[in-house]
C-alpha cells in the first residue's frame, strides 16, 4: 500500500499543469468554446510534441510507453486546469486500437494519434442517450468487398474534427451483435452537425447514410463490437472521473481562497461555520473521489481481475461534481453566477461528464450486480 | 501508487475470521460500547479480550516489553477493520485503554507508569480496563472549560469535581482524568493536567446514566475529596491539553477502520437480507430503490476504507496526520447515520423490533445501528468539532468559534 507518486509521475504532473496554466488559461477555454472547432491546432501539435497523445502507447507506435494510472494523472490535471478540444475523444479511441487492433491497424493510426495528425471521435450512443448493446440501431451491411452503414448517433465528442471515427454498428440481430468500425470522417454519406450544449463541448449528431467503408476497418472481430465497448467503458470512465477529480479540486481551491477573502460583518466569510463546515464536505468529497480513482487506475494498469472500483467510482463522481460547484457557486455568492468568474466553467461542466459513458444509475446497477444484488 | 496489502495482513485477516467464527456466538454482532451494558456482553467481552491478548492481537503494534507484538500499522489496520466487522467484543477493552491510554502513556507518559499500566491493559483482564473523564456539564465541545479541580497537598492531589457522559465508568478500573490544576492560567487550556485515577479510591461515585432507549454505556462520575499520588500525573502539570490533543488524535485514528468494519458489514447484512425477502412476488434485491441506496453506500464505503488506508500509510512515512484522523472519523460517522437510515427503510416494520425478540430480524442489528449513531457521532468530538479541525488546520480558514 503506497499513495505516493513516482518522481516520474510528479513530473509529468507538474509540467502539464505549467504547460496548460501557460497555454491553456481560462480567457483561452473561454474562446475555444465558441471556436467553431472547439480546440487549438497548435496547442494540439505541442501535445504532440510533450508526448501527451501517445502517452500510454509502446515507442514503436510513437509513444512514451507510460501507463494508465499515468494517463490518468495527466487527465486530472486536464480536469483542474479546463482543457477544451479532443484529447479525452481521442485518447478513448486509442485505448482499443491498442488492445484489439490489427497490427496493420495500431502502426498506422497509433502513430498518427500520436504526432498529432489524426484526431478520433467515439460514436456509440443514439437516440435513447444510454450505452445499452440493445440501445444500438445503426447497422452495418456486408456490400461488395465493403460494409454499409446506416443510422444516427448521437453526443458524440469532437467528431466536427475527427479524422476518424470509431463506429458501433449492429452486425446482427441478437442484442449483442454488435461491431466497430473504424470510419473515416470524410467518407461520403458521414454528415456531423455540433449540438448546442451547457459546456459548449462539441458533441455531436453523426448522420451515416449509407456510408460504404472497406471491409478491413473492423476493428476486432465481427460481432465482438460489445466487448470492445465495455473495455473502452471501464478506462473511458476511470478518465472521465480523473478529469471530474481534477475539476473538483480546482473548485474546492478557489472556494476556499475566496473564503479566506471575502469579508462580511468584519470577519473573512470563511470564519463562519455554515461557510467553513460547507467548505470542508466539499474538500473531503473531492479528497476521496481522487483516492477512489487513484484506486481503479492502478486496477487497470496492475492487471486486477475486479472492476467493482471503477463501477464505484463513476457511480458517485457525477453527483460529488454537482454538490462541490453548487456549494462553490453559493459560497461565491452572485460574484459566482456571473459570466466572468471561472466557477460556472466547471459547473457548466458537470452533466457533460455525468453523461459521459453513462451516467450514474447504469453505474450504479454494475455496483449492485457486484454486490450479488 | 500501490493498492494492496500485504501477504501477512492477509495472512492476518484470514487468521482473525477463522477467530470470529470459532470464538462469537452464531450471527453476532456488536457495536463499540453495546457490550458495557448487559452484564452476561460484559463477561463476554472480558473473555474474548483474554483470549485476544493471548493472541498478541488485543495490543499488537505496541512494544514487547509492554505485552505487545511490534506490529506494524498496517496489520493494526486490518485488525481493526475486522473487529468492526466481526463486531468482536472486548477489543477495545472499554473503550479508552487499548485506543488512547496505553498510546498516551508510550508518548508521554513516565516509565515507571508505562511499566505498571501497560502490561495490565495488554493482559485483557479487568484491571486494565479504563475509562475516560473528559466531558463536564459545563465542558462539551468546549472542553477546556472543565473545572474538576486537582489540588497538591504534599505527596498527593485531591480531586473535587465531576464528570459526565464517561461510557464504561462502571466496568473500568482507572480513569484517564482531566483535571484543571491552574485555574489561574491566562488562557484555559494553561491550567488542565491528566490524572490516573483508581476507581476504587474513596471519594468516587458512580451513577449511571440511561442513554435515550434504556441502554447504560455512560455515566456521572462524581470525586469529592478523591486523593491521588503525585506520581499519577501524567506528563507534565499544566501542559495538559497539548497531551490531550495527541490522545484524542489516537482515539480518532482508532476508530476509522472498526467504523469501516461496522459499514462493510452491515452492507453484506443487508444484500443479503435484499436478496432473501420476497415482497410483491420478487426480491427485494431487485428493487431499483433498493440496488441504488445500497450502491451508493457502497461507494461512500469505499471512500471511507481509503481515507483510512491514507491516514495509515501517513503513520508509516512517519507523517504526523494532522487532519485525516478527524475527516475519517466524521465521514465515518455520517455513513453510519445513512446506512442506519437505508438499513431500516429495507426492513421497513421489522426494522424496529428489538433485539433478542422472536420477531427480531437480522438480530436487531439495524435498530440498533440507528439508535446508536447519533451517541457515536457526538463521542470523541462531534462532526462539528471535527470539521473545524479539518477548517483550521487543512483548509487553513480562520476560528470559526
Amino acid at each position: 500500500m503506497d499513495f505516493k507518486l513516482s518522481e516520474d509521475q510528479e513530473m509529468l504532473r507538474s509540467l502539464a499543469r505549467d504547460f496548460l496554466t501557460k497555454e491553456c488559461p481560462k480567457a483561452k477555454v473561454r474562446e475555444l468554446e465558441t471556436d467553431e472547432k472547439g480546440y487549438d491546432p497548435q496547442m494540439w501539435q505541442k501535445m504532440a510534441e510533450l508526448g501527451w497523445l501517445g502517452l500510454v502507447f509502446p515507442e514503436n507506435y510513437g509513444g512514451t510507453g507510460g501507463t494508465f494510472l499515468d494517463l490518468v494523472l495527466l487527465m486530472e490535471e486536464i480536469g483542474k486546469n479546463i482543457l477544451p478540444g479532443p484529447f479525452f475523444s481521442t485518447t478513448i479511441c486509442a485505448l482499443p486500437i491498442l488492445e484489439y487492433g490489427s497490427e496493420e491497424q495500431k502502426a498506422k493510426f497509433l502513430s498518427q494519434i500520436a504526432n498529432g495528425t489524426a484526431i478520433w471521435a467515439l460514436a456509440i450512443i443514439e437516440a435513447l442517450g444510454g450505452y445499452k448493446a440493445s440501445e444500438v440501431e445503426a447497422s452495418a451491411r456486408v456490400g461488395n468487398g465493403h460494409y454499409i452503414i446506416e443510422g444516427t448517433k448521437l453526443f458524440v465528442p469532437n467528431a466536427n474534427v475527427a479524422n476518424h471515427l470509431l463506429v458501433a454498428a449492429r452486425t446482427s440481430e441478437q442484442a449483442e451483435g454488435i461491431t466497430m468500425f473504424i470510419v473515416d470522417a470524410d467518407s461520403t454519406g458521414v454528415e456531423v452537425e455540433v449540438i448546442p450544449t451547457i459546456a459548449q463541448d462539441k458533441q455531436c449528431q453523426v448522420t451515416f447514410n449509407k456510408v460504404e467503408i472497406p471491409e478491413g476497418n473492423v476493428l476486432g472481430g465481427v460481432g465482438e463490437g460489445w466487448d470492445i465497448v465495455e473495455f473502452i467503458l471501464d478506462r473511458a470512465a476511470i478518465l472521465k472521473c480523473a478529469e471530474v477529480s481534477g475539476g473538483c479540486q480546482a473548485v474546492v481551491e478557489m472556494t476556499n481562497a475566496y473564503a479566506k477573502d471575502r469579508v462580511q460583518f468584519g470577519k473573512p466569510i470563511g470564519s463562519f461555520q455554515a461557510i467553513q463546515h460547507r467548505l470542508v464536505d466539499m474538500f473531503v468529497n473531492a479528497e476521496g473521489l481522487q483516492y477512489l480513482v487513484y484506486q481503479a487506475a492502478w486496477e487497470i494498469s496492475t492487471g486486477f481481475p475486479s472492476r467493482l472500483h471503477t463501477y464505484l467510482v463513476k457511480a458517485k463522481a457525477g453527483e460529488i461534481y454537482q454538490r462541490t460547484c453548487l456549494d462553490a457557486i453559493k459560497i461565491h455568492g452572485a460574484t459566482g453566477f456571473t459570466k466572468e468568474h471561472d466557477v460556472g466553467l466547471y459547473f457548466r461542466r458537470v452533466k457533460a461528464s455525468e453523461f459521459a459513458m453513462g451516467d450514474s444509475d447504469l453505474w450504479e446497477e454494475r455496483v449492485a450486480a457486484e454486490l450479488g444484488l | 501508487m500501490d493498492f494492496k496489502l500485504g501477504e501477512k495482513e492477509e495472512a492476518l485477516r484470514k487468521e482473525i475470521r477463522e477467530f470470529a467464527r470459532k470464538e462469537l456466538p452464531p450471527g453476532w454482532f456488536t457495536l463499540l460500547l453495546e457490550e458495557e451494558s448487559r452484564d452476561e456482553d460484559w463477561e463476554l467481552a472480558m473473555s474474548i479480550a483474554r483470549k485476544l491478548s493471548q493472541k498478541g492481537w488485543l495490543v499488537m503494534t505496541w512494544p514487547k516489553e509492554y505485552g505487545g507484538q511490534g506490529a506494524s500499522y498496517w496489520e493494526e489496520l486490518v485488525y481493526g477493520e475486522e473487529c468492526g466487522y466481526w463486531g468482536i467484543p472486548g477489543a477495545a477493552m472499554g473503550v479508552s485503554g487499548v485506543a488512547w491510554v496505553g498510546p498516551s502513556l508510550m508518548q508521554f507518559g513516565n516509565e515507571e507508569q508505562r511499566k505498571k499500566y501497560l502490561p495490565l491493559i495488554a493482559s485483557g483482564e479487568a484491571d486494565g480496563v479504563w475509562c475516560t473523564g473528559y466531558s463536564e456539564p459545563n465542558a462539551g465541545s468546549d472542553f477546556a472549560n472543565i473545572q474538576t479541580r486537582a489540588v497538591r497537598d504534599g505527596d498527593e492531589y485531591v480531586i473535587n469535581g465531576q464528570k459526565v457522559w464517561t461510557s464504561c465508568a462502571h466496568r473500568a478500573r482507572w480513569n484517564w482524568l482531566a483535571v484543571k490544576t491552574d485555574p489561574g492560567a491566562l488562557k484555559k487550556h494553561h491550567g488542565i493536567s491528566i490524572l490516573i485515577v483508581d476507581m476504587k479510591s474513596p471519594g468516587i461515585t458512580v451513577s449511571p446514566l440511561l442513554n435515550y432507549y434504556g441502554v447504560h454505556i455512560f455515566n456521572e462520575v462524581f470525586f469529592d475529596n478523591v486523593r491521588v499520588p503525585v506520581s499519577n500525573l501524567v506528563g507534565e502539570e499544566n501542559k495538559g491539553w497539548y497531551h490531550l490533543m495527541q490522545s484524542l488524535a489516537s482515539e480518532r485514528y482508532s476508530l476509522g477502520p472498526v467504523l469501516y468494519g461496522n459499514v462493510k458489514r452491515l452492507l453484506d447484512e443487508l444484500v443479503g437480507y435484499a436478496r432473501e425477502t420476497d415482497y410483491d412476488g420478487k426480491p427485494l434485491s431487485q428493487n431499483p430503490e433498493v440496488r441504488h441506496m445500497l450502491a451508493e453506500a457502497a461507494a461512500e464505503a469505499e471512500m471511507l476504507r481509503l481515507f483510512n488506508y491514507q491516514v495509515t500509510w501517513e503513520l508509516t512515512q512517519g507523517l504526523i496526520p494532522i487532519y485525516g484522523s478527524s475527516r475519517n472519523k466524521a465521514f465515518g460517522d455520517q455513513l453510519l447515520e445513512r446506512i442506519g437510515i437505508i438499513g431500516m427503510k429495507i426492513m421497513g416494520a421489522y426494522s424496529q423490533v428489538d433485539p433478542y425478540s422472536k420477531w427480531t430480524k437480522l438480530h436487531g442489528i439495524i435498530q440498533r445501528v440507528y439508535l446508536l449513531f447519533p451517541g457515536i457521532s457526538i463521542a470523541a468530538g462531534t462532526d462539528e468539532i471535527e470539521k473545524n479541525v479539518i477548517g483550521q488546520f487543512k483548509l487553513g480558514l480562520p476560528k470559526s468559534y
